[in-house]
């Protein structure tokens, strides 16, 4: 009986703590419950919007239901949802309000759906910046335009070719001296506010934080969304203090559809039919990934060969060294220390491993910006001390350090794109008789 | 030399690299701008007043948009020309501040001298915020010299007595809120008419206004009063909405300050916010929200899920996957990808480690020592190449299950654009702080982070003209 009261709190805290531009009605899950045709179309809608936010897209509400239907399938499948009856949903969202529901609250635990969302639709009040070396939105909008690019005529000058790029390089460049004037600028504002935020982690103010001071009739909005924010957080806590009521209502609808058949488990499943549709061979997610795999593949490998070569000539010096001096070794009690080389040299190799391992506690998105001498640093320790959690800070040499390696891979890709690219000039010039090519 | 059709592509992949380009700077020009003028605002408040006092109202009221338009260029080569200088070395700065004091200090009566800051530090706020009223410093330029003491003049132009006098009768418990209200009232300062037109009649009324203002300001107005003389601080007390309030008061003592010490600091205007800016509070609506805000996300990053609730949670997922299509690929898409993102660099961070130990040892122990590193590199070469194949085999599994794909990139694979995915994976429930020490870690940053993102580019070129 205590749950048929909590069962409502918690689904309430569930929808107020989702984002305010999808935003559920309760009653929708009620009635998905019980797989009603008419609360399938919010579910679509649902997830349409929780997903393109997730992944960073542009959409509204209004895009067409198929188009979000396709979507919504393909990005449960990038998250690896496997189940066959959702991918067989009809495209006009007229049936399947209950794998919808399924599918939601599969993604709730799997993906850190709540927990995402508010992180990602944080309200930003500092000065932000990116910390990782992922591709950026840049490339991203990039490559859009250049695939919807209109084809031009394809007798392009060259010239033009080459001013365009002249051009772009001085566009780099002037980029290049914004940020550096930006950065004094946020220093300068840091530095010249520090102590002042009452929020002791943060110290100082941002620029929004600054300019509202002065034009504080500007930030009204800023103000609200802050307060909707907090509000929908506060939901979140409820949501979690009542979520187990949720999770065993919803064993209570698997268990419904196990009795009228609907979840049948892979044992029963003949196999053609379990393929949730049988894909298409060209699949350009497919292909980048393979594409990816290649070049880090050569790259491995070629590493691979040269470490093999490098070690085997090492171990044969090493061996013949140690034999021409073995007595003079056995007295200097050698054997110990190179116990204590091993020890050493493996604790170095696990540090280096560590750092290629995914989930390092690596940062993600965008971190506020907050500047603290090294004097300041020391006294209050790294990112609060006072918690026993600290809150999750990242340094910038940190950053840096990433950045670099990051830089150094893509120099490397590009140089090998431009070798790839010299190497086909080169055999267009071969095949050119009495031109003599200089290479640039 | 271009193959067909390569030139076209390779074009229009320069042009769109371009109109990306353009685009970003223009938003860091917007940002910079804010970040400016919230420094920097002080001087230009400061040029302001003369400027006014020259033209006289009826001019400000109409000016040409023609000649607006020449002002505002004007203007902004000015401040490109005085941010440079200002950039070239801390000394130089520091001399401006000084002769931008002293004549106006001059023609002043001695009484002045101690506020002649004041107005300018107080009203630059809103001539920083309105274009229209920069216009207005551009023909500062023939006036200044003339006419030292302008800021008095100033004072008619922005008042607006009875908005000021609504204001200042809000309840004291306001003060709070007042901050809104100044944003108001120096709006409306802004439109050069209004106050134009008002001008003579208003020393009079700001005097008792600012009387009137102040005593709501926070402490710090006392040392403020003493030192500047009625009219000046009558200027700023008609501007100075609510906003300006709380933070006028806190630049006064800054003002004098420098005053007294004379060009001991920079510029006049870094100073203001260099002086005041630790005193500097944000207005309290939004610390009330700021402190509830991060209160809570506290809260959220410290909640943990209670054990039956992952349990019942951890059933349910278990029961659904068990109904999963068979074979279940062991990686998602999205696992695949973030994988493949842990491996990217490694081969450069390998690479390194191989060229530190490429070098001959001196002693056995290190030779011994470098042998085995290299060994260990090895073997973490060989386990990168063994999950590279297991990611590969993931990817093709993946291909076969993947809904209706249609082959169109826009279409098929709108979800797995997912660079952004992968990215915001932190999901953790906290507002993340990347800390520097000293602005070349900054500067060293951005530079990174631009030389990636140019590097992404000449990478995606590189790929059209293959």
């Amino acid at each position: 009986m205590r749950r048929c009261r909590a069962l409502p709190a918690a689904v309430g805290a569930l929808c107020r703590a989702l984002p305010p531009r999808a935003r559920l009605a309760p009653d929708v899950l009620r009635r998905a419950r019980f797989d009603r045709p008419q609360a399938t179309l919010d579910f679509w809608r649902l997830l349409y919007a929780l997903l393109k936010q997730i992944h960073g897209g542009e959409w509204t509400e209004s895009d067409a239901i198929d188009t979000q239907i396709r979507f919504v399938k393909s990005a449960l499948w990038y998250h690896g949802y496997g189940r066959p009856e959702l991918y067989q949903l009809p495209s006009d969202g007229s049936a399947g309000s209950r794998e919808l529901l399924l599918a939601f609250s599969w993604l709730l635990h799997r993906v850190n759906l709540l927990e995402w969302l508010l992180a990602r639709n944080r309200v930003k009040t500092g000065d932000e910046t990116s910390v990782c070396t992922c591709e950026d939105d840049l490339s991203h909008s990039q490559k859009d335009t250049t695939e919807m690019a209109p084809g031009l005529e394809d007798r392009v000058d060259v010239r033009y070719l080459q001013w365009l790029n002249g051009k772009l390089r001085f566009q780099w460049r002037s980029l290049h001296a914004q940020h550096q004037e930006q950065c004094k600028l946020l220093h300068k504002i840091h530095l010249f506010t520090s102590g002042s935020h009452t929020d002791q982690a943060l110290g100082h103010f941002s620029v929004t934080e600054t300019d509202l001071i002065r034009h504080p009739e500007n930030y009204n909005q800023l103000l609200q969304h802050l307060e909707l924010e907090t509000m929908q957080l506060e939901a979140f806590l409820e949501w979690k203090q009542l979520e187990a009521v949720y999770w065993q209502w919803m064993e209570t609808v698997l268990d419904n559809m196990a009795e009228e058949g609907s979840l049948r488990t892979v044992r029963d499943a003949p196999v053609e039919t379990s393929r949730l549709q049988e894909g298409a061979t060209c699949c350009p997610w497919a292909e980048s990934m393979t594409v990816q795999i290649d070049r880090l593949s050569g790259e491995m490998t070629a590493l691979h060969s040269q470490l093999q070569e490098l070690v085997a000539r090492r171990r044969s010096a090493w061996c013949q060294k140690v034999k021409t001096r073995e007595e003079e070794l056995q007295k200097e009690d050698f054997s110990t220390k190179l116990g204590k080389i091993e020890e050493s040299v493996e604790l170095k190799l696990l540090d280096l491993t560590n750092h290629g391992a995914p989930n390092k506690n690596k940062m993600h998105g965008s971190c506020r910006l907050v500047f603290r001498s090294k004097r300041s640093a020391s006294k209050t320790g790294f990112g609060g001390s006072a918690s026993k959690e600290p809150v999750p800070a990242v340094s910038a040499t940190e950053v840096i350090r990433e950045l670099r390696m990051r830089e150094a891979s893509l120099q490397r890709e590009l140089k090998q794109l431009q070798d790839e690219c010299k190497q086909r000039l080169d055999g267009i010039a071969e095949r050119l008789d009495g031109v003599i090519c200089i290479s640039p | 030399m271009l193959p067909a059709g390569c030139g076209g592509r390779l074009a229009a992949a320069l042009q769109a690299a371009l109109r990306g380009g353009a685009e970003r700077r223009r938003e860091l020009e917007r940002s910079a701008e804010r970040g400016r003028d919230v420094l920097w605002g002080e001087r230009r408040g400061d040029e302001r007043p003369k400027a006014e006092v020259g033209p006289g109202g009826g001019r400000e009221s109409t000016p040409s948009s023609r000649e607006l338009e020449e002002l505002e260029l004007l203007n902004a080569a000015l401040e490109k020309a005085l941010r440079v200088r200002e950039s070239v070395s801390g000394a130089p700065a520091a001399a401006r501040g000084a002769p931008g004091a002293k004549p106006a200090g001059g023609a002043a009566d001695g009484g002045d001298t101690g506020e002649l800051e004041l107005p300018a530090a107080t009203r630059d706020g809103p001539a920083a915020a309105c274009p229209t009223c920069e216009v207005r410093a551009g023909s500062r330029q023939p006036t200044a010299a003339k006419k030292p003491p302008p800021y008095r003049l100033r004072a008619p132009y922005r008042t607006d007595p009875d908005v000021r006098r609504t204001q200042r009768k809000a309840p004291a418990g306001r003060v709070s809120r007042a901050p809104g209200a100044a944003g108001k009232s120096s709006s409306k300062a802004v439109a050069p008419k209004q106050g134009g037109r008002r001008g003579p009649a208003v020393p009079a009324a700001a005097k008792p206004q600012r009387t009137a203002g102040f005593p709501r300001s926070a402490p710090s107005e006392q040392h403020g009063l003493p030192a500047g003389d009625g009219s000046s601080v009558a200027v700023c007390g008609q501007q100075l909405s609510a906003g300006k309030r709380c933070c006028a008061p806190l630049r006064l003592p800054g003002g004098a300050e420098e005053h007294t010490a004379g060009a001991r600091s920079a510029s006049p205007r870094a100073a203001a916010l260099q002086e005041q800016g630790c005193q500097l509070e944000l207005p309290l609506p939004y610390r009330k929200a700021h402190t509830r805000n991060s209160r809570a996300w506290e809260k959220c990053r410290l909640c943990h899920t209670s054990a039956d609730a992952a349990a019942a949670r951890t059933r349910f997922t278990e029961r659904i996957q068990s109904s999963f299509c068979s074979p279940t690929p062991t990686l998602s898409p999205a696992e695949i990808e973030k994988e493949l993102k842990a491996l990217q660099d490694v081969p450069s961070r390998l690479s390194l480690y191989v060229e530190a130990e490429s070098a001959d040892h001196p002693t056995l122990q290190r030779e011994y020592e470098s042998l085995l590193t290299l060994e260990g590199l090895q073997s973490t070469v060989s386990q990168c190449l063994h999950k590279l194949q297991l990611l590969r085999a993931a990817v093709e599994s993946q291909r076969k299950l993947h809904p209706g794909c249609t082959g169109d990139q826009r279409d098929c694979c709108a979800a797995c654009a997912a660079g952004a995915w992968v990215c915001g994976s932190a999901g953790t429930l906290a507002v993340p702080l990347l800390c520097y020490s000293r602005l070349q870690e900054l500067r060293d940053l951005f530079a990174l982070k631009l030389q990636v993102s140019m590097l992404h580019q000449q990478i995606a070129l590189q790929k059209v003209s293959l």
